[in-house]
């Protein structure tokens, strides 16, 4: 007996842990999430490369977004068309590379890389190599005249700041304001941008000075994700890093939310053997369920949730398993309403079938439904044993006077609401026939007050296991964690080797509570 | 008045103080009781009442005689001949429960039948109620059942007053041969003559070494009267004591079955008759002998091993219920005697 008890308790206790530790490696190391309405933000990113072949060998270099901290790539595709693809990646800035090469290409040809990418790059923290003071570097040695104006700008700009951070504003600053052509300065820039444009060059320049001040910095290039659309600029951005801060500097607006592709100063795409390059940048946002964003990660490895979950299964069978892993949780709340509280039921497990059933109806309309045909067929079950039938054919009859009073309520009901009408029809009729025969057995053997105390009890049970069982929380608890299943299964082990009493128990024996 | 004493009390307090008084509720029934003493496929002897006559007979155990079995639709044509005695006789399913589905008739009546609640019915209301049990209407799980037509119990006088039509009887838990708890069964004119708690009938415990009668309760409170009768239903003497109790012991020998109710009613001819068995006997017993269940059955349970026979476990029984303590009365006093006699002068 005591030893019953312990294998129990322990089956019992094995059962919720395997349970519980299989939910928690999904939550905690899969990222499962445990609310049913988390959303994660997912980006279609696209670069789109089209040219014209020139009969001679091919060569494009172009970089690509690489995966770090703050940012992962759950699936990524290349269209190489009959290109040769060669992936790299630059030891020293991290960077990716797609080489892409063919001997003779002819006429227009297309390559695509396509990605979905998780998080962004806007709290990814600088390489640990900008944390570390840098030497000074000089700068400009090979061009005097280029040096003369970057020690005359850099000496000024030396004076007139207070610290690292001030001059780093500056600095900045004065690259890019040089353009309204008013600053003091702007000749200095202008020949250090000598034979560089656009936003790079200043860039650069700015890096180099900021680099000249022991201050380390580099070029960032990416888009901002603010912009997303089917053609985005690619921007560039100055990252530095200062008195143990990251900053970055955008020239073009700080856009808040970014997403860096490659850094340095070089192009997107590095190109030789072709003409007429045209490229297209692609960048959608797309709210996903994070279950489903979870469970698309991975690579085909062997994961916990490919065995704990029906996401293998087709898609009709996963939404009948939708409905048939949360009866288990009805099952476990009328275990306990049974076994702890005391209610009394008609039928071992009907209240939770009446439960299933309100799922068509919902729980007021499947309540009143309810409660009239039970009424209506106790009547006339009533009625019919005047008649001195047999057990069977009486059954059928009750079954079949559900069926038309459902099928009437059915019609009265079209006119007004056609949802209540519809859903109405699929209220199981076997149910309804069994509770009333049960009942009305209830009703003339033991008492009137029994019959209607069971009946009020099982729609009770019902009602709260239908709640649990509709639930939105609970239904995605159960059917993304089907482990949980040996959760509940452990606990009915457990509530099965109680030996207390019950609550109902303590108001039965009042008079022996001295 | 009761509502406020256990409103007084906090949940908790009840709890432990019926945990302290040794009271068990129906999940320890089910799993220290029944489950470990009750083999299933032992169950059967008690759950079919024609197994139970059987073997009963066989031991030699008095039951109520047997006046006729319809199995089917043909055995119904010997009914007239079952139903020919004249000082009535009853119908009942053979695997019901609870006292559902049976059927009293008191004699012929008018080309007809008398009920015991006094309506006449023809032989087709007769028919139709066996019918009634063949399709499994009262059984368990509602499998098809069997009809018994059996002797009706002449019942002795001596409960007479206490008792609202219908049979009284005496309700003896047997753990493992040795009787530990009785409980003399009394209908109402609310249990519309059935002997069943549930359905309003009163229990009155009765001491196992005496045979007397002791307190009474309906619907799980103490009562003083009978509420029909109001006569008083203390320090009744139950007759043929000693046989009661060893037919309750030898129902374990005969069975099996560690832990049973054993059901016995009194005939002023043929004294006491086993009625039926119960192998989920109910726990209201434990208000009406206001003693926790689990005292008793711990002292029971140090012979229960020693291969007793019958006339030594009455022994035991005997003696194990002089040195259980009672659960004491709301207001203190050990019998409701004790009270009356106060009150007199």
């Amino acid at each position: 007996m005591m030893n019953s008890l312990r294998h129990a308790l322990l089956l019992g206790a094995a059962l919720i842990l395997a349970g519980v530790a299989v939910f928690l490696i999904k939550v905690f190391s899969l990222g499962y999430p445990v609310a049913s309405d988390a959303t994660e933000t997912v980006w279609d990113f696209e670069i789109f490369l089209e040219f014209d072949g020139r009969d001679e060998p091919a060569r494009l270099e172009v970089y690509l977004p690489a995966g770090d901290v703050a940012r992962t790539f759950p699936q990524e595709q290349f269209y190489n068309g009959p290109f040769g693809l060669n992936l790299t990646t630059e030891t020293e800035t991290r960077n990716r590379k797609a080489i892409w090469t063919y001997r003779y290409p002819s006429n227009r040809k297309v390559l695509r890389y396509t990605a979905q990418t998780i998080g962004e790059t806007g709290a990814t923290p600088l390489p640990d190599s900008f944390t570390k003071a840098q030497n000074k570097a000089a700068l400009f040695e090979a061009d005097p005249i280029k040096r003369q104006a970057f020690i005359v700008w850099s000496g000024d700009l030396r004076r007139r700041s207070a610290d690292d951070l001030s001059f780093a504003d500056l600095a900045l600053k004065e690259t890019f304001e040089t353009r309204t052509e008013s600053e003091q300065y702007a000749d200095e820039i202008a020949v250090l941008l000598e034979g560089r444009t656009g936003v790079i060059g200043r860039l650069e320049i700015a890096r180099q000075t900021l680099r000249d001040a022991g201050i380390p910095a580099r070029i960032a290039n990416g888009v901002y994700l603010t912009e997303a659309r089917r053609r985005v600029d690619i921007r560039h951005w100055l990252e530095y890093h200062l008195d143990g801060k990251d900053y970055r500097y955008f020239p073009d607006g700080d856009p808040a939310r970014f997403f860096t592709i490659w850094y340095g100063p070089d192009d997107l795409v590095t190109a030789r053997g072709i003409d007429e390059l045209d490229i297209q940048i692609a960048l959608q946002e797309r709210r996903n369920a994070t279950v489903d964003v979870v469970r698309q990660s991975g690579n085909g490895a062997p994961r916990i949730d490919k065995v704990f979950g029906f996401n293998e299964l087709p898609l009709t069978t996963q939404l009948v398993y939708k409905v048939l892993v949360t009866i288990p949780v009805g099952i476990t709340i009328l275990v306990f309403l049974r076994q702890f509280i005391g209610f009394k039921t008609l039928g071992t497990f009907m209240p939770v079938l009446i439960g299933i059933a309100f799922r068509e109806t919902a729980l007021i309309n499947g309540l009143l439904l309810f409660s009239t045909l039970i009424a209506l067929g106790l009547a006339l079950r009533f009625y019919l044993e005047r008649l001195q039938l047999l057990l069977v054919p009486r059954l059928a009859v009750v079954v079949i006077f559900i069926v038309m009073v459902m099928a009437g309520v059915t019609i009265a009901l079209t006119g007004s609401s056609q949802a209540i009408g519809l859903s109405i029809s699929l209220f199981p009729i076997v149910i309804l026939t069994m509770t009333i025969e049960r009942m009305s057995i209830v009703w003339e053997e033991s008492s009137a007050s029994e019959a209607i105390k069971q009946g009020l009890g099982s729609l009770a049970i019902a009602s709260v296991s239908y709640l649990a069982m509709s639930n939105d929380q609970v239904e995605y608890l159960m059917y993304q964690f089907p482990e949980l299943l040996l959760v509940l299964m452990g606990l009915c082990v457990l509530m099965g080797r109680y030996t207390g009493l019950r609550l109902s128990e303590l108001w039965r024996f009042r008079e022996l509570a001295k | 008045m009761a509502v406020s004493r256990v409103g007084e009390i906090t949940m908790l307090g009840t709890y432990r103080a019926l945990r302290r008084n040794g009271v068990i509720g129906i999940n320890e029934r089910n799993l220290r009781l029944v489950n470990p003493n009750n083999p299933r496929r032992l169950m059967n002897l008690v759950n079919d009442k024609l197994e139970t006559k059987r073997v009963a007979e066989f031991a030699d155990i008095p039951v109520p005689e047997l006046f006729g079995v319809v199995r089917d639709a043909r055995d119904m044509r010997k009914l007239p001949e079952m139903m020919d005695h004249a000082d009535g006789f009853v119908i009942k399913p053979a695997q019901g429960s609870q006292g559902k589905g049976i059927f009293v008739v008191d004699g012929p009546l008018k080309g007809g039948w008398r009920l015991a609640n006094g309506r006449r019915v023809s032989l087709d209301v007769i028919k139709f109620q066996i019918n009634n049990i063949l399709s499994g209407m009262y059984s368990l799980g509602g499998q098809p059942d069997k009809a018994l037509i059996e002797y009706r119990v002449k019942f002795d006088d001596v409960f007479g007053k206490v008792s609202f039509k219908g049979v009284p009887d005496i309700r003896v838990i047997v753990l493992k041969g040795i009787p530990v708890f009785a409980m003399l069964r009394l209908p109402t004119a609310e249990s519309d003559g059935k002997a069943n708690l549930h359905k309003g009938g009163v229990g009155v415990g009765v001491d196992l070494a005496t045979g007397l009668t002791l307190r009474a309760m309906q619907h799980d409170q103490m009562i003083e009267t009978h509420p029909d009768t109001a006569h008083p239903l203390e320090n009744i003497q139950a007759p043929y004591w000693d046989d009661i109790l060893m037919m309750a012991a030898r129902s374990y020998d005969v069975t099996g079955l560690g832990y049973i109710g054993v059901d016995i009613v009194l005939d002023r001819e043929k004294g006491p008759l086993l009625l039926e068995l119960n192998g989920r006997p109910g726990i209201s017993i434990q208000i009406a002998n206001r003693i926790g269940m689990r005292s008793i059955l711990d002292k029971a349970a140090h012979y229960t091993d020693k291969k007793l026979d019958a006339a030594k476990r009455v022994e035991v029984a005997k003696s194990l219920s002089a040195s259980v303590e009672k659960i004491p009365m709301a207001d203190g006093r050990e019998t409701l005697s004790e009270a009356t006699t106060q009150a007199a002068p």
